[in-house]
């Protein structure tokens, strides 16, 4: 893409974005709109000063819940991919079990779990990590039923063995997809942690959006969306540069 | 350049293969017998579906024999020796993620050679295959030529006494083809290493062998030996080969038309 | 034959498991089978929760609405992107940008704004069922290859049919995929929606159950809830075959 087209790509992203800031503070202002419903844009700017601060940290324990549902929804999903994926009569036999639950939303056993672990902490974790790992196995499965069969063919003549075949052909062949499940697992647990701290938290961003939305506090509310957001997209083009990387040989 | 020592290498005898996917079994092989003796370039040429790449994969441990046996120096195949014989597909199987250095290196690797030894040998390889300056390249950044090079270089990167290719040449365009056989031959002549080769084209046949087998349509058979004792590089416009051409192709030509009628 | 044996001794096996594990370890909260089956009954003889089928009925509507929002405004959006370079170019990336945030933040302000109602439980569905469809259509035109259009116009065609007779047919799978990926989501949004804050609808009443600690009943609306579920899939399939053998 030239640099002229760039330059002009970003000057319409630009434009459309603050002739719909200046429409938005127009219509606040003249009370187009009801603005308790939608707050003018410098009512949430100002807003981000009053929460700044309890907001970041409930956003911090939002992350930190995240962190830990998603470091189990990895190493699950990922070895439960390889392995799944590579015994074939074990494939054959799971797959439609998997692609169910895969399908069927989560949020139906949500209660349950709140009901057996209580409010807080505990269900956060255990239905991102759920919430997660799904995508993960399932795309990770996939990719290893896909690993061309020449390469195994090829290093099986070269006389490795199973041990081989995994650490040097395998695992490196669905890299590039392991590393997408990972992005996609990353933004599906925040997900799910978001959902627990709406239905049945105390603390976190899910709580506090949830509790302002309650209070009508529509200015406050925008600017906790719009904290959460840019850190979930921060989060994403941070994997996406990683990803990026490891995949130089595609 | 005749086979100098009277112990085969390769026994071949009385082999046969089923394959029974689907609802009617289809035999592969039958009953096929030869030997190839040491330092030979034997070609194995017939049509499409004659089971010669099946007999190739035998060779090399790959494929599983339903009766007969194979031999390879002395001892029964039962799966890949990657001690004594390498092989060569015609979908170069180069590990995408590695670059060409490390795709040479993979035997060895697999070997549990070390670092250095590896490193060495890979890089002493690289210039009779041509790819110096190519040693950080992935395979995406190669050509077809290049890619079957490396694939060529990883086999005689763990220095086997036999070398297995099934249609090395077969993705690349004729001229390629042509200039990868000479270089083939030099690599050969080199390394007297014993060659098994197997083939569609006349040319290559002619041009490269010092033994042509042909096989019958399927179910594969042996169907003529024809022995080429003839000098290197071969001249093929001279009337020796030129009637070698004319008897190649009639003997083939019956089993490719058998083949097309009965698939 | 075997592999459908092995299924049905995993199922066998799982449900037996359950029972066991259940009545020895607090029945009323690990519900075993053997209650979950009279708590059906109960609830599909509309004993249990006698306006049930008023709620299933709003979850359907609501679903329907959401889902049709999202198909017509997905498919607009999505082609006036993918078929004007210059749009594509400056609003595809806000849009992945957008389908990089977890939907359910914008949840709590469409429930500011909507209230309780269904009008939110739609808004959520139709957000969420909006993003497959629209990046669908989107990667469904760029993988047509440019050889066919030019062929076609080779042949003489106008734009129109261009459009018609290669470019549907080419991306047609992929576009189907996004469609149903977006039922999946739109279905999900407005369960989600239901559950975390509604006044009916199927999601109101697991919420319901789930507070006064019925946990029978609490298992089998989810039970229809996933009936349900499964049903708008097996017709979105049904849909497809139907559309596709209209379309050869």
């Amino acid at each position: 893409m030239s640099e002229a087209s760039r330059a002009r790509i970003w000057l319409i992203q630009a434009l459309s974005v603050a002739v719909i800031l200046c429409v938005w503070e127009l219509a606040a202002r003249r009370h187009w709109v009801d603005p308790l419903f939608v707050p003018a844009p410098s009512a949430v700017a100002r807003a981000f000063g009053s929460i700044g601060g309890s907001a970041v940290r409930a956003l911090g324990d939002t992350l930190v819940k995240t962190a830990i549902a998603y470091g189990l929804a990895v190493v699950l999903g990922v070895t439960g991919g390889v392995v799944i994926g590579s015994v074939k009569p074990l494939r054959d036999v799971l797959n439609p079990f998997i692609i169910a639950v895969y399908g069927m939303p989560k949020i139906l056993v949500l209660p349950w779990i709140v009901l057996v672990l209580g409010f807080g902490t505990a269900p956060a974790v255990v239905y991102g990590a759920i919430h997660g790992l799904f995508p993960i196995l399932v795309l990770v499965m996939g990719a290893v039923r896909d690993v061309d069969r020449t390469l195994v063919t090829v290093a099986r003549s070269y006389g490795a063995r199973p041990w081989q075949l995994y650490a040097k052909v395998i695992l490196p062949a669905v890299v590039p997809t392991v590393v997408a499940s990972m992005r996609l697992g990353l933004v599906f647990c925040l997900l799910g942690v978001l959902i627990v701290e709406m239905f049945a938290g105390v603390r976190g961003m899910g709580f506090v959006m949830g509790a302002l939305a309650n209070g009508f506090q529509a200015p406050e509310l925008f600017a906790a969306t719009a904290l959460v957001s840019a850190a979930s997209i921060a989060i994403v083009l941070a994997l996406d540069s990683l990803s990026e990387k490891l995949s130089r040989w595609r | 350049m005749t086979a100098a020592a009277s112990e085969p290498l390769i026994v071949i005898e009385g082999v046969t293969k089923r394959y029974t996917t689907g609802a009617t079994p289809v035999v592969a092989l039958r009953d096929v017998s030869l030997t190839v003796a040491p330092g030979e370039f034997c070609t194995i040429i017939g049509p499409s579906g004659c089971g010669k790449s099946t007999l190739l994969g035998m060779v090399g441990g790959l494929v599983a024999v339903d009766a007969g046996r194979v031999i390879v120096e002395g001892a029964p195949v039962t799966r890949p020796d990657p001690r004594r014989v390498a092989t060569v597909f015609q979908d170069p199987g180069l590990f995408p993620w590695r670059t060409t250095l490390e795709n040479v290196e993979f035997g060895l690797e697999v070997r549990g050679a070390s670092r250095d030894v590896r490193r060495r040998t890979a890089l002493e390889l690289l210039g009779p295959l041509g790819l110096r300056g190519f040693e950080d390249r992935y395979p995406r950044e190669l050509s077809g030529g290049m890619r079957q090079r490396v694939a060529i270089g990883r086999a005689l990167a763990i220095d086997t006494k036999i070398l297995l290719m099934d249609e090395p040449f077969g993705a690349l365009d004729e001229q390629t083809r042509m200039l990868m056989g000479e270089w083939l031959l030099e690599i050969w002549r080199r390394t007297k290493k014993t060659v098994i080769f197997v083939t569609h084209s006349l040319h290559e046949a002619l041009a490269l062998s010092s033994r042509v087998v042909v096989m019958t349509a399927r179910p594969g058979r042996i169907k003529t030996v024809l022995d080429l004792p003839l000098p290197y590089p071969r001249a093929m416009e001279s009337p020796e080969l030129v009637d070698l051409r004319a008897k190649l192709w009639s003997e083939i030509r019956e089993e490719s038309l058998r083949a097309m009628q009965g698939l | 034959m075997k592999v459908a044996l092995a299924r049905l001794a995993i199922v066998a096996a799982l449900l037996a498991a359950w029972e066991v594990v259940a009545r020895a370890a607090n029945p009323w909260l690990y519900v075993p089978p053997s209650k979950v089956v009279p708590a059906l009954r109960e609830l599909l003889m509309l004993g249990s929760y006698p306006d049930l089928p008023s709620h299933v009925w709003l979850t359907i509507r609501e679903i329907a609405l959401a889902y049709g929002l999202a198909v017509s405004a997905g498919l607009a959006v999505g082609f006036a992107l993918g078929l004007h370079r210059t749009l594509g170019r400056a609003y595809g990336p806000i849009l992945a940008a957008l389908y990089a945030v977890p939907a359910v933040v914008w949840y709590p302000s469409l429930m500011l704004f909507f209230g309780l109602d269904a009008a939110s439980k739609i808004a959520f569905g139709f957000l969420l069922g909006f993003f497959p469809i629209t990046l669908a259509v989107l990667a469904g035109i760029r993988q047509v290859s440019p050889h066919l259009v030019t062929v076609a116009r080779a042949f003489g065609a106008r734009p129109l049919r261009v459009f018609r007779s290669v470019m549907v047919p080419a991306m047609l799978f992929t576009l189907v995929g996004g469609l149903r990926t977006g039922l999946a989501l739109s279905v999900i949004g407005v369960i989600v929606g239901e559950v975390l804050g509604s006044k009916a609808g199927m999601g109101s009443l697991i919420n319901h159950a789930y507070g006064l600690s019925r946990t029978p009943d609490y298992v089998a609306l989810v039970l229809v809830t996933l009936a349900l579920i499964v049903g708008s899939d097996v017709g979105a399939s049904l849909l497809e075959r139907r559309a596709r053998r209209w379309t050869e």
